[in-house]
C-alpha cells in the first residue's frame, strides 16, 4: 500500500468514523441514521463578511427504516467506502470514474447499485458537506472544462507552461489547482476577463485580445466549473486582480456571474474556498442597448421560463443591490435580452476594440 | 236515510251496466290495442323482445311455484330455427295447470292482473304470457304449445287467442300418460334477435338467478352451450302481506273508487276498515273538519267530500305504515347467491331497515358491493363497474340512465372508499329495491323514479358497503406494502452490510444480521401502529386510503431513480 498523507489520514479517518457511528446503531438495534445538512435555498445565506454563499445550520436525517430514504442510504454508504477505497489507492478520479466504479447490480435482483451519475453526484457532496471536507480532499475531481490563456506562467507538476504560447486552444484548466498542484510563477496580466461562452472567448484569443488588453481571457464553457473558480479565486487573491465578468444579458448568464462572484446553492458549504467576492460584471446588460446604439432587431423576446427565472433572480439576496433591481426591472419592462455575439451586428471587432475599452475605461460595472 | 236503499239500487244497476260496457270495450279492443302498441308493452326492439318472452314465462313460474310452496326448478331454451326466427320452451315444476286454467293463463290478456294492489309483487313487465302467444301469433301464425301436469293429470294442448273478442282457443287437448308435474310451454317468434349481452336473456337469467336464491334456473342458449345457476338458498320466501291504503298517501280517485265499491254502508265504517292506521280518535278528528256526517253513505260520497276527507287526513297524526309486509331477500341470502355468481374477491352485503316514503308506502332497500375476482363486467378489453338494479327481486335491464337506482349508485363518492374510477372498476353494485308500490318511470316498469328517499336510502346502504370495502381494500393495500417494503429493506441491507463492513474493516455478515433483526423488529411495530388506528368513518378511512396511497408513492421513489436535484449545479459536472 501506497503511504498516505497526513490530510489523507484524516479524510479516511473521518470516513471511517461515519460508519463506526452508523454500525453501532445498528448493533444497538436502532434505526441507522444519518444526519446531513441541507443543501437548498431554504439553508443558505449571504455572508456579509467573507461576502459569499453559505451553508446554513439546518440538518436532515437520512435513515435505514424510510422507505423513501433506504435506497440513498445504501448509496451513500456505499460512496463512503469507494471515496476510502481510492484515497488509499492514493489515486485521483473523476466523479464519472466514481460512478461506474460503484454501479453493479444488487445480488437476486435486476436493479442496480446505481442507475446513472445524476445519483452519485448529489451523494457525494453531501460526504463533502457533512464531513466538512473539499472535493480535492476526497481525491475526486471534476471534469476539466475551463480555458485559459495570457501572459503568465504556471508549473503543474513538472511542467512549466507559458499561457501566452498556447496558440488557438488555451490552457485547459485543472479540476485541482491547489498550490500543491498548481504552482503561478510568473503573473504580468492587469485584469482577469470571464467571458461566459467557448465561441466568445476564441474570437478574443484569436484577435489576441490579451496581449493588446494586457489581461488573462478565462471561459468555463457556461456554467463555471470547480477548477477555474478556484482559479479565478487564487489570482484575485495572490495577485489582487480585478476580475470582470462578460455575460449574455439573461437571467443566465446573470446566474453564472453570481456563481462566479458568491457562490452557488449546492455547493454553498465550500464556497469560501471558490467564489471571488471582487468580481464586476460588465456587460451585457439591457442598458448597453441604448448607450452603445445596439440595434434592436438583434435583441431577442423573453420567454416564460426566462420570466420565471428572472423574478428567482430578482428574490437572491445578494442580488438585492439597487443596480441589480434596476437592471431586472429594466429587463422586465423592455422584455429583452441579448447574446454577446449580437455585438457582431455592430462590426467583427466592435466589442474588443470599442465596447470593453470604453466600459473598462469608464468603470461602467453592475457590483 | 230513507231514501238510501233506493238509491243505492239505482246506483248499482247503473254501475253494472257500465262497468260491463266497460269491460267489453276494454277486452275487446285489448288485442287491436296490442297489435299497436308493442313497444309500450316491453316488446319493441328485436333483443329486448326476446328478453321480456323470458322474463313473462319465468315470473309466472316463479309465483306460481311459490304459491305452491315449491322451491322452483325451471328450465328455459333458446333455439335459433332460421335468422330471426327462435323457439322458446320454458319448463317448471310447479303445481301445474288443469284444462280450465290452461287457456286463460295462456290465452287471455289481462286476466288475472290486479291492478293497484298495495303488495310486493313481481308484477308483469310487458303483458304476461298470454302476451307472448299473442306475439308468437302475430309473428309466426302459430299457436303455442302447452304440456302441463297438476296432481290428477296430465296433457298437452295448443293455446291461441281471438284476438277479437280476447278469448282463449284451446286445442288438440291429449291426455299423456308420462309422469310430469309443471308447465312446459313451447312457443316460436320471429323478428328478433338473440344477442348475449347486459341486455340479453342469459344475463337476465344470471341475474334472476341471484335475485331469487331459492331458484335453481337452466338455461341452453342457441348454440346448444346449457349454463346452471344452482340454487344456493333452501327456503321458499315468505308470502308478503297485503297492506291497505295509508290516509296520508290515497288520492282523491283512489278513495272516491273505494267509496263506490265498499261493501260498507257509513263513511267512518268504511274508512276504518278500508284504510291503514284509521281509528276512533283519527274519525273524531275528522268528523270537526268536514262539513258533513260521517255516518253518511259512503257510496254517496261526491268528489268535493272526498277532497275534504283527504284535506282533513293531512292535519291528523296518523301512525306510519306498517313495515312488516315487505319480505327481503335477506342478507344471508344475497350473499350466498352473490358469491356463488358473480364469485368477486370481497363481498359486502348492506340491508337496510324498512322505511315509508311519501305517500306511506313503505320500502326496503338491499345492496352489496362485491370488489374484485370476477366482480364488474367486461366489455370488451376494458372493465366496467356493473350495476344490478332490481325490483321486488325482478332485474331491472334496460333504460339505466334513467334510473333513481343508478343516479344513487352515481351520486356515491366511491373514491372516498378506496375505489379509484368507479366506472373502470372490477365491481358489481347489487340493489334490490321491495315495495308494495314500486315508483317506475314508465309502462316498461324498468326505471324506478328519482324518489328523494328511495335514493338516500340506497346511497346510505352503499356508503356502508363501501366502508367495508375499504376497510378490506386498506388491509390488502398494508399487507402489499409491507411486503414491498420488506423486500426492498433486505435488498440493500446486504448492500448496507458490505459497504459498512469495508469501511470499518469488519466483517459485513454480522452486520448484515442485525440489519435484517432490525427490519423484522420495525414491520411489526408498523403492523401494531396500523391496527391500532383502526379507521371507522369516512374521512378516517380517506386518510388512511391517502397515507397508503402516499407510502406506495414513496416505496415506488424510493427504488427508481431519484429526481433531479437543484437548479444548478454550481459547476459541478
Amino acid at each position: 500500500m501506497v503511504d498516505t498523507k497526513t490530510k489523507d489520514k484524516e479524510v479516511i479517518k473521518k470516513l471511517e468514523t461515519l460508519g463506526q457511528t452508523l454500525v453501532q446503531q445498528i448493533n444497538k438495534g436502532d434505526n441507522p441514521t444519518m444526519e446531513l445538512p441541507v443543501r437548498s435555498l431554504g439553508n443558505i445565506f449571504f455572508d456579509q463578511k467573507t461576502r459569499t454563499i453559505k451553508l446554513g445550520d439546518k440538518t436532515s436525517e437520512r435513515q435505514f427504516l424510510n422507505i423513501a430514504h433506504t435506497r440513498k442510504f445504501m448509496q451513500t454508504t456505499l460512496v463512503a467506502n469507494e471515496i476510502k477505497k481510492v484515497i488509499q489507492q492514493n489515486a485521483t478520479v473523476s466523479i464519472r470514474d466514481l460512478y461506474y466504479a460503484l454501479k453493479h447490480t444488487i445480488e437476486g435482483t435486476q436493479e442496480n447499485t446505481f442507475e446513472d451519475q445524476a445519483e452519485s453526484d448529489p451523494l457525494i457532496e453531501d460526504i463533502e458537506a457533512s464531513l466538512n471536507l473539499l472535493r480535492e480532499e476526497l481525491h475526486l475531481a471534476a471534469s476539466a472544462k475551463g480555458i485559459i490563456a495570457g501572459d503568465m506562467v504556471v508549473q503543474d507538476g513538472k511542467d512549466v507552461i507559458d499561457l501566452a504560447k498556447m496558440g488557438s486552444g488555451g490552457w485547459s484548466v485543472p479540476s485541482n489547482v491547489e498550490e500543491d498542484r498548481i504552482e503561478i510563477k510568473k503573473m504580468k496580466a492587469d485584469y482577469v476577463l470571464f467571458i461566459e461562452k467557448d465561441a466568445v472567448w476564441r474570437r478574443f484569443n484569436e484577435d489576441k485580445f490579451w496581449e493588446k488588453q494586457n489581461c488573462i481571457i478565462i471561459t468555463g464553457r457556461g456554467q463555471a466549473a470547480r477548477g477555474e473558480r478556484r482559479f479565478v479565486q487564487r489570482l484575485s487573491r495572490e495577485h489582487k486582480l480585478p476580475v470582470y465578468a462578460l455575460m449574455d444579458a439573461d437571467p443566465w448568464g446573470m446566474y453564472i456571474y453570481s456563481v462566479i462572484k458568491q457562490g452557488s446553492i449546492s455547493l454553498s458549504y465550500s464556497e469560501e474556498k471558490l467564489a471571488t467576492p471582487d468580481t464586476k460584471y460588465i456587460g451585457l446588460t439591457v442598458g448597453d442597448v441604448e448607450k452603445f446604439k445596439i440595434p434592436k432587431e438583434v435583441t431577442i423576446k423573453l420567454n416564460q421560463l426566462d420570466i420565471k427565472r428572472l423574478d428567482e433572480l430578482k428574490s437572491y439576496e445578494w442580488f438585492k443591490r439597487k443596480e441589480w433591481q434596476n437592471e431586472f426591472n429594466l429587463m422586465k419592462e423592455k422584455n429583452i435580452k441579448m447574446e454577446l455575439e449580437a455585438l457582431s451586428k455592430k462590426g467583427i471587432r466592435f466589442i474588443t476594440e470599442e465596447y470593453l475599452p470604453k466600459k473598462i475605461k469608464n468603470e461602467d460595472f453592475l457590483p | 236515510m230513507s231514501h238510501a236503499p233506493q238509491t243505492e239500487k239505482h246506483e248499482k244497476e247503473e254501475n253494472v251496466t257500465a262497468q260491463d260496457l266497460a269491460k267489453e270495450f276494454r277486452e275487446h279492443s285489448v288485442a287491436e290495442f296490442f297489435k299497436k302498441n308493442k313497444q309500450m308493452l316491453g316488446l319493441s326492439g328485436k333483443t329486448k323482445a326476446l328478453t321480456t318472452i323470458i322474463h313473462e314465462y319465468v315470473t309466472n313460474s316463479l309465483d306460481a311455484c311459490e304459491n305452491a310452496n315449491i322451491l322452483p326448478d325451471i328450465e328455459v331454451q333458446i333455439k335459433e330455427l332460421a335468422d330471426e326466427h327462435y323457439e322458446v320452451t320454458s319448463t317448471d315444476n310447479g303445481p301445474g295447470l288443469t284444462q280450465q286454467t290452461v287457456g286463460k293463463a295462456f290465452g287471455q290478456l289481462l286476466a288475472g292482473t290486479k291492478f293497484h294492489r298495495l303488495m310486493q309483487m313481481r308484477g308483469q313487465q310487458g303483458i304476461g304470457a298470454a302476451g307472448c302467444t299473442m306475439l308468437s301469433q302475430m309473428t309466426t301464425g302459430k299457436e303455442v304449445k302447452i304440456i302441463t301436469g297438476n296432481a290428477k293429470e296430465v296433457f298437452s294442448c295448443d293455446v291461441s287467442i281471438d284476438t277479437k273478442y280476447n278469448q282463449p282457443k284451446v286445442s288438440n287437448v291429449q291426455p299423456l300418460t308420462k309422469k310430469f308435474k309443471g308447465t312446459a310451454v313451447k312457443a316460436q317468434f320471429k323478428e328478433m334477435k338473440y344477442v348475449n349481452n347486459e341486455q340479453g336473456p342469459l344475463e337476465y337469467l344470471r341475474r334472476t338467478a341471484i335475485g331469487n336464491p331459492h331458484a335453481k334456473i337452466t338455461f341452453t342458449d342457441p348454440a346448444g352451450q346449457t349454463i346452471v345457476f344452482e340454487r344456493t338458498a333452501k327456503k321458499i320466501p315468505e308470502k308478503p302481506e297485503e297492506v291497505q291504503p295509508h290516509p296520508k298517501g290515497v288520492t282523491v280517485d283512489e278513495l272516491l273508487n273505494m267509496a263506490k265499491s265498499t261493501p260498507s254502508r257509513k263513511t267512518n265504517s268504511f274508512l276504518k276498515t278500508e284504510l291503514d292506521r284509521m281509528g276512533d280518535t283519527a274519525l273524531k278528528e275528522i268528523q270537526e273538519k268536514v262539513s258533513f256526517d260521517l255516518n253518511k253513505d259512503p257510496h254517496q260520497l261526491s268528489w268535493q267530500e272526498i277532497e275534504e276527507l283527504i284535506k282533513a287526513f293531512k292535519g291528523v297524526n296518523f301512525i306510519a305504515p306498517r313495515t312488516d309486509v315487505l319480505r327481503p331477500i335477506g342478507e344471508e341470502q344475497v350473499d350466498k347467491s352473490l358469491r356463488s355468481i358473480v364469485e368477486p374477491e370481497f363481498l359486502s352485503v348492506v340491508t337496510r331497515k324498512p322505511s315509508v316514503r311519501e305517500g306511506g308506502f313503505p320500502f326496503q332497500v338491499e345492496t352489496a358491493v362485491a370488489y374484485g375476482g370476477k366482480a364488474g363486467r367486461r366489455v370488451g378489453e376494458e372493465m366496467r363497474m356493473e350495476i344490478m338494479r332490481f325490483a321486488n327481486r325482478v332485474p331491472l335491464l334496460f333504460d339505466t340512465g334513467g334510473c333513481g337506482i343508478t343516479e344513487a349508485i352515481k351520486t356515491v363518492d366511491w373514491k372516498r372508499y378506496g375505489i379509484k374510477d368507479a366506472e373502470t372498476a372490477p365491481v358489481t353494485v347489487f340493489v334490490n329495491l321491495i315495495s308494495v308500490h314500486i315508483p317506475y318511470t314508465g309502462a316498461g316498469k324498468q326505471a324506478v323514479s328519482n324518489d328523494e328517499d328511495i335514493v338516500e336510502e340506497i346511497r346510505l346502504a352503499l356508503m356502508d358497503a363501501g366502508r367495508r370495502t375499504a376497510r378490506y381494500i386498506i388491509g390488502k393495500e398494508r399487507e402489499k406494502l409491507k411486503q414491498e417494503k420488506k423486500r426492498i429493506y433486505m435488498k440493500y441491507a446486504v448492500e448496507v452490510a458490505i459497504a459498512l463492513g469495508e469501511l470499518i474493516e469488519k466483517e459485513p455478515k454480522p452486520i448484515e444480521h442485525k440489519l435484517l433483526d432490525i427490519v423484522a423488529k420495525r414491520l411489526k411495530i408498523d403492523e401494531q401502529q396500523e391496527k391500532a388506528l383502526e379507521a371507522e368513518s369516512d374521512a378516517d378511512l380517506e386518510k388512511e386510503l391517502a397515507r397508503l396511497n402516499k407510502q406506495e408513492k414513496e416505496t415506488k421513489a424510493g427504488k427508481g431513480k431519484k429526481k433531479a436535484a437543484e437548479d444548478d449545479n454550481g459547476g459541478d459536472e
